[in-house]
């Protein structure tokens, strides 16, 4: 009872903490931002993957996947070294700033400690966004052996990638308070039209 | 030692966390009765508070160290009363 009382404590204290580091830092919205960003990033990507494995008459689902799992795993490693170098910089900068100013080391200090944090969230979040949604895209190959046709698993996973889309759409709906259909329509016709240019482009394999 | 009642520090600090979260911290140290935090000056980062801290024992060091850890830089001690009875300044023909 006491030892569980104890971890809610420490859970909530760290919680606090850790919304004290978003007000001093804004982290939040830079990670929302990273999110639908990257995620639209990812489900394109796989699209893109898909459409070239399609046309180019591959019909194993196991090269499909060991091509859209390397994929993913690139976006995700690039979002994560690239945000993890960028907020870094970025941070840093404007904490040496801040130091500047008030003459004092603030690395030890909340302020220094919500840089840091901010840091590693907003990278996580640049880094699994795009290789948890280009996964989820490739998810009908995983039950491939189920499913039976291949030629059904790309059409299911086109069906999971727009839908991804829109879904997304309607996140970046809900977050600017405007239209939830509207939203999921513009990022729909993206994937649509990179279907598209895929399909009309005059390449024999 | 004669117990420490009151403190009027000038700060620089960052306008986040804001002088709302720092007030409250200040006022949960032990031995604080009351804490105010006044605004002098704001810059584009950082601004000048002016803080008044009473209390029937101040602890100057624990003080400091939340001011600090808020990121805050404590310029000078403007004021300081200690002892059984506040002590207002007095002023006298020469002020």
């Amino acid at each position: 009872m006491g030892e569980s009382s104890n971890a809610r404590g420490r859970f909530a204290r760290h919680v606090n903490n850790v919304r004290e580091y978003d007000r001093i830092t804004g982290f939040s919205k830079i990670a929302r931002r990273a999110l639908a960003n990257n995620a639209f990033d990812g489900v394109l990507t796989m699209i893109g993957v898909l459409m070239g494995n399609y046309l180019g008459n591959v019909r194993s689902a196991g090269t499909v996947i060991r091509i859209g799992i390397a994929t993913a795993i690139s976006i995700g490693v690039s979002g994560l070294w690239g945000a993890y170098l960028a907020e870094t910089a970025e941070r840093e900068r404007e904490l040496a700033e801040l130091e500047r100013i008030s003459l004092t080391d603030l690395g030890n200090t909340k302020i220094g400690r919500a840089s840091r944090v901010a840091v590693i969230v907003v990278s996580l979040v640049d880094g699994l966004s795009p290789l948890v949604s280009s996964l989820i895209v490739l998810t009908p190959f995983f039950f491939a052996p189920l499913i039976g046709n291949i030629l059904v698993s790309y059409a299911l996973s086109l069906i999971v990638g727009l839908l991804a889309l829109f879904g997304l759409g309607m996140f970046l709906g809900y977050i600017s308070g405007r239209s939830l259909i509207g939203y999921g329509m513009r990022t729909i016709v993206a994937g649509i039209v990179a279907i598209a240019i895929n399909a009309l482009l005059p390449i024999e394999p | 030692m004669g117990n420490l009642r009151r403190l009027v520090l000038d700060v620089l600090k960052p306008l986040e966390p804001s002088i709302v979260e720092l007030v409250q911290l200040l006022a949960d140290q032990e031995g604080v009765d009351g804490v105010n935090i006044s605004i002098y000056e704001i810059d584009r980062r950082v601004e000048n508070a002016k803080v008044t801290i009473e209390g029937h024992d101040l602890r100057y060091d624990e003080i400091a160290r939340v001011i600090e850890e808020n990121g805050g830089a404590i310029h000078s001690i403007d004021e300081v009363a200690a002892g059984r009875v506040l002590i207002e300044d007095v002023i006298t023909p020469q002020d």
